[in-house]
């Protein structure tokens, strides 16, 4: 089977600052990460390799920094790797991200199942693998925790609310992928990320996938940011010292107040 | 597009408050690069107003006779042979929030019911507001299919043309929303904490940015407009009882072939056991300023004496002290509890998005200006992985 | 040897970090600092090319390497330093034990021995320093003989002591200098040879994770095959020939640990409240126990990049400068790492912070690898040939052109580290004209004036670039304000003290103020304070409280 996983770069959201004076987001020296969700599903993806000797693709829209993000998923293993980078994309919401990254689907070829993280960190939108199935007019199975193939049967575990559901689909399949519990993510060692230079790597404009212009980027997104702002501030809090004792004294009296203690 | 016009007096503000590093100076002048989203960030801080975000209008579809605020209603089931189904609180939620929207646009509020076996569903829902339900029986709608409920969702909207649809932002809302708007060409946005009607258009206002900043979305040009929104988030009104909605019979031609991926196998637990967190009245929540797995253990304790259940920040999840499905914020669960006790968590916006319209908030840190002190209604300075032991040695008496 | 790509670069500093983080916890630190352990185990998995390679850095990609360059080298080291100081000084040895045979080995030996160091995880020991041969490796004792057979040389009896050898008790390989028939030469000794013996672990001030002993070589047979680029009397130049490139990696030593005590010092000084405010607001502790030393290291890592690009396009030697990189950073790290115990006050003189160990460690780096005097000399005695060479205008030429900087990007401190560079230009030309430098303290003065000033240079260059190094986490504001705070601090410290130099030794005083130009220098500290409130919110920024 073909393999392919999308993956996207994300600036990693537990280092970005808010400055309170401004109200804007401080971005010096936040690193940029590869998507967990992303990282997760590429690992997935990269078992059934190992186990089925199935061929992994990994396929990115971005920047051209983005670039990174495809040398880390050959380094861990991917066998090619594809970005995505072109000015049209600049504005594209979920709805035209999809329709640019179905392009690049086509574009590689066949492919039995397409990898992707349930939602980036950057956006916690959960839309651009869905849409990216209906775009190729293939099914979903979203919110999966394990995959495994079995001839041509792909057996999916997903989670659903209080539980979850072993599902079956046949090729060509978009799975989305949630975190499984206690997974740390993998990273590649230093020959491995020296060998990833040599793997295949191409980077495809928007003409590269035949992707119109009329459906990319702003013109082509139907939703629009309207304006970004910081939070709203509340009004602060009565505030106590207390440490230890004195502290824990302080809850216990205002629990009773508030009657959650007798 | 975006522009930077001569007025730029390579001031470089806008370099650092760029959220995807997309501005670089060259020669003294801002320059944006493929990095771009558009957000508009810049063009907030610029002092000189050089720069401006131009929007090409794509081809003007038609948008008139789009009428109608609509709330998709999502079955659970309840393990229950009599009433195997019930309609989910979120719908409920959407039907108390779509209920002013509608009002606003002077349009109607419908709900959208898609089940094998129909059970007097429009009673409550019209109670919590909807004028209208659009029924749809089939068998082949025993349970949720991500093909089939998509059908018939497009297939409706095209007969009946909504100007808004809601969705709880639930795993199947989550499975369902994506695809509908990707097959109808529309704005779909994605967990909104706030919705508004400005100029006649949804205002649609979520977190961005891992919760860090808000956003105002709009879908001017296409329709529906389509949002989720999750459990929890809006109130719910008081139900009206009696007030009953009209229900409108569809029909749906669906057959086995439209479902082409298979439940081998579906395993719930009932409520059985734990109180799961969503639905909680009391939590006690810990993160980062636990310091340990062994310290943050002790909050269980604690919960148990409080009868609640244990919360925890993406910090303390991610260092290992608490499993996922424990946490709350934008990238875990959304609460509401009665009340929210927390120790050590400092308050990152993705977090407090996810408890704020906690009744009660009573939060411990030791930084005295942590931002989750700016939700608390009460606010302790004081070191949380000490002040734990104490707490639960005072309540045990 | 070319660097790689960034990429690639901050993958593998990636994979190390997260690394450390799992596997390399504080308390496991902390421990082992107590105990005074080598942590066998992690330094092999550190080598496994499976979970990271780290040494594979310094091997050629024909033998099974990743063909590291000098900066990637750099990045690498300062990143090990901010782990532990010495768990870098275990792959440290192995990297400057791998050297001799970079540089000097036959093809035939790298092939051989660079192929086992790379997939047998091979821990490698330098062994130069003996008893009574330090710096002044002239003295050495251990001799090398030859063993002949049938005519011809096969192989050596070596025999003697080797001192304060890193790894010197774990490698699996030790490259040895020894006095050879034929002059000083490097031989390699593996760990079972008869006759070898390491000497007990010592018990050291800092760097306790790492292993260091000596080692006693009783008539060890080495096979004539084993003799470094199978010439003797080479040794002393293929040690030379490196130290450029091996004194900058300790200089990134320096520059790591210190930034891990400028973060430690930065974030605690957020947290902790004094008098209603927290000490990060206040310019009694930021202005004199924060912010100098910050912008010392960030002029530091400004020359260390310099350095080392020039040596990865090909220069070699670069004596003079690998010296001035090693001598800033690594008394830069020192500095603020004694600050940062100052900063956080009893809480720093504990063992619950690491900023305590972080100052015991960082303190070898100012002796290993030549100690700061040893710098102090060799760059006098670099840039003095230079000075002579030039007659005198070798600084002059660069104050002109940094002068030219300065018109172009005036806020980078250019100006004023053109004028130090003429205060140091005019002091050494009195020191050549009344013969001073036949006092040793005036030459090892002038090294120190040299490095800083020279410094202060390239840090106003590197902060005038439109693109700052993928290592800088400051925006342009904050760098530029850095170098100028750096530049005013030098060109007053070079005026002052080299003033006070030439009038201490001269005879009789004579009009050195003039040249000096001490108005100017006054003038340009105008701001200075503004420009410490600026890099102390800025660190602030940069290294939020967690």
């Amino acid at each position: 089977m073909n393999i392919a996983v999308l993956i996207k770069q994300v600036p990693d959201s537990t280092e970005v600052k808010i400055n309170p004076e401004t109200g804007t987001l401080i971005r010096a020296g936040v690193p940029s990460i590869l998507n967990p969700y992303d990282h997760y599903a590429l690992e997935a993806a990269l078992e059934l390799k190992k186990k089925h000797n199935f061929k992994v693709t990994v396929l990115s829209m971005g920047p051209p920094q983005a670039k990174a993000v495809v040398q880390l998923a050959l380094a861990l293993g991917a066998d090619e790797g594809v970005l995505l980078s072109d000015m049209a994309f600049a504005g594209s919401d979920t709805w035209a991200t999809s329709y640019a990254l179905a392009k690049g689907i086509k574009k590689l070829g066949k492919m039995d199942i397409i990898f992707a993280g349930m939602q980036a960190i950057d956006g916690d939108t959960a839309q651009t693998g869905p849409a990216v199935a209906q775009q190729l007019g293939i099914p979903q199975v979203t919110f999966c925790e394990h995959v495994e193939v079995d001839g041509r049967r792909i057996l999916a575990r997903k989670q659903i609310d209080g539980g979850h559901e072993l599902l079956e689909a046949r090729p060509p399949v978009l799975i989305t992928m949630i975190m499984g519990k206690d997974w740390t993510p993998k990273h590649p060692s230093f020959p491995a990320v020296h060998a990833a230079l040599k793997k295949p790597f191409h980077v495809w404009s928007a003409a590269d996938v035949g992707a119109e212009a009329q459906y990319l980027g702003l013109k082509g997104s139907p939703t629009q940011v309207n304006k970004i702002y910081p939070p709203p501030q509340r009004e602060k809090a009565a505030m106590f010292n207390g440490s230890g004792q004195q502290g824990a004294e302080k809850i216990l009296e205002l629990l009773r107040a508030e009657h959650f203690i007798g | 597009m975006i522009e930077v016009s001569h007025k730029c007096i390579g001031c470089a503000k806008c370099v650092p408050v760029c959220p995807f590093a997309a501005i670089n100076m060259m020669d003294r002048k801002a320059t944006m690069n493929e990095a771009c989203t558009l957000c508009g960030v810049c063009v907030q801080v610029c002092p000189v107003q050089a720069i401006t975000i131009t929007r090409e209008e794509g081809s003007t579809r038609d948008l008139s006779g789009y009428k109608g605020v609509w709330v998709y209603v999502e079955l659970s089931e309840t393990g229950d042979k009599t009433h195997p189904k019930k309609i989910k609180q979120v719908a409920f939620e959407l039907l108390s929030e779509g209920r002013k929207l509608a009002d606003k646009l002077g349009e109607d509020l419908c709900a959208v019911l898609m089940t094998d076996k129909e059970h007097g569903y429009e009673k409550e829902l019209g109670a919590y507001g909807a004028d209208k339900v659009y029924l749809v029986e089939h068998e082949e709608l025993f349970e949720y299919n991500t093909d089939i409920f998509t059908t018939v969702m497009v297939s409706l909207v095209t007969r009946h043309k909504p100007s808004v649809i809601l969705y709880g932002a639930t795993i199947q809302g989550r499975d369902l929303a994506p695809r509908v708007a990707s097959t109808l060409y529309v704005g779909l946005t994605a967990d909104c904490t706030a919705l508004a009607i400005k100029d006649g258009l949804l205002l649609q206002s979520r977190p961005a940015f891992g919760g860090n900043i808000m956003a105002d979305i709009l879908a001017p040009n296409s329709r529906p407009q389509m949002a989720t929104v999750r459990p929890n988030v809006m109130k719910m009104s008081e139900p009206v009882l009696g007030r009953s909605a009209l229900v409108v019979r569809e029909t749906a031609k669906l057959d086995k072939s439209l479902r082409r991926v298979k439940v081998l196998e579906r395993k719930i637990a009932h409520d059985a056991g734990a109180v799961r967190i969503e639905n909680a009245d009391v939590i006690v929540s810990g993160g980062r300023g636990m310091k340990t797995k062994e310290r943050f253990k002790r909050l269980e304790e604690l919960s148990r004496l409080l009868g609640g259940v244990v919360g925890a920040s993406r910090a303390a999840v991610d260092l290992g002290f608490k499993e996922k499905s424990h946490q709350v914020g934008q990238s875990g669960t959304t609460v509401s509890p009665k009340l929210y006790l927390s120790f050590g968590i400092s308050g990152a916006v993705q977090h407090i998005v996810g408890m704020k319209s906690s009744d009660v908030i009573i939060a411990v840190n030791k930084d005295p200006n942590a931002p989750i002190f700016n939700v608390a209604k009460y606010g302790i300075v004081g070191d949380a992985h000490e002040l734990v032991p104490k707490l639960i040695e005072a309540l045990a008496k | 040897m070319a660097s790689i790509d960034v990429i690639s670069r901050n993958l593998m500093l990636d994979s190390l970090k997260e690394y450390a983080k799992r596997r390399i916890p504080y308390d496991l630190i902390r421990e082992l600092d107590d105990k005074n352990e080598f942590p066998a185990d992690i330094l092999k998995e550190m080598y496994d090319p499976e979970i990271l390679g780290v040494h594979l850095l310094m091997i050629p990609e024909e033998y099974g390497g990743v063909s590291g360059g000098t900066y990637d080298i750099y990045r690498v080291c300062e990143q090990l330093a901010r782990i532990d100081l010495g768990i870098a000084t275990g792959v440290f040895a192995t990297f400057l034990g791998t050297d001799p045979l970079n540089v000097g080995g036959t093809e035939e030996q790298k092939e051989k021995w660079l192929t086992r160091i790379a997939r047998e995880k091979l821990l490698v020991a330098y062994g130069a320093t003996e008893p009574d041969a330090g710096s002044d490796l002239v003295n050495l004792r251990t001799r090398a003989e030859h063993v002949v057979k049938n005519g011809k040389i096969v192989g050596y009896r070596v025999t003697g002591q080797k001192q304060w050898i890193s790894n010197g008790g774990v490698a699996d390989l030790y490259t040895i200098l020894a006095l050879a028939p034929g002059g000083p030469s490097w031989f390699l000794v593996e760990k079972d040879m008869e006759g070898f013996s390491p000497n007990k672990h010592e018990d050291k001030h800092g760097i306790r994770l790492s292993n260091t002993a000596g080692l006693s070589l009783d008539n060890v047979y080495v096979p004539a095959e084993n003799l470094i680029g199978m010439e003797e009397g080479k040794g002393l130049l293929q040690a030379q020939a490196v130290f450029g490139y091996t004194r900058l990696m300790v200089a990134a030593f320096g520059l790591g640990a210190g930034t891990e005590a400028l973060e430690q010092a930065v974030r605690y000084s957020q947290q902790r409240i004094q008098a209603g405010t927290p000490l990060s607001e206040k310019q009694g502790y930021t202005h004199k126990l924060i912010v100098p030393t910050a912008c010392r290291l960030e002029a530091s890592r400004s020359y260390i990049e310099y350095t080392a690009n020039r040596l990865d396009g090909g220069e070699h030697g670069l004596q003079t400068e690998g010296a001035i990189a090693k001598y800033t950073a690594t008394e830069a790290g020192n500095r603020m790492a004694e600050d940062a115990i100052q900063a956080l006050g009893g809480y720093g003189y504990t063992k619950d912070f690491p900023v305590e160990k972080i100052k015991r460690d960082v303190k070898i780096t100012c002796i290993y690898e030549g100690t700061s005097e040893i710098m102090e000399m060799t760059i006098y005695r670099g840039r003095w040939q230079e000075h002579l060479k030039t007659r005198g205008r070798y600084y002059l030429d660069q104050a002109d052109e940094l002068d030219r900087l300065h018109a172009q990007v005036p806020g980078v401190g250019a100006h004023a580290a053109a004028l130090a560079l003429r205060s140091l230009g005019a002091i050494m030309e009195e020191c050549r004209v009344r013969k001073l430098t036949r006092h040793q303290h005036v030459t090892f003065k002038l090294g120190r004036l040299i490095a800083d000033a020279e410094v202060a240079a390239c840090f106003a260059k590197a902060a005038a670039q439109q693109k700052y190094s993928e290592t800088v986490r400051f925006d342009k504001e904050a760098w530029q304000a850095m170098a100028r705070v750096f530049a005013r601090e030098t060109t007053l410290a070079t005026a002052v003290q080299g003033l006070a130099l030439v009038l201490g030794a001269a005879e009789q005083a004579g009009s050195l103020s003039d040249a000096v130009n001490l108005e100017a220098v006054q003038a340009e500290q105008k701001g200075n304070v503004a420009d410490m409130d600026l890099v102390a919110a800025k660190l602030k920024q940069t290294f939020k409280a967690k």
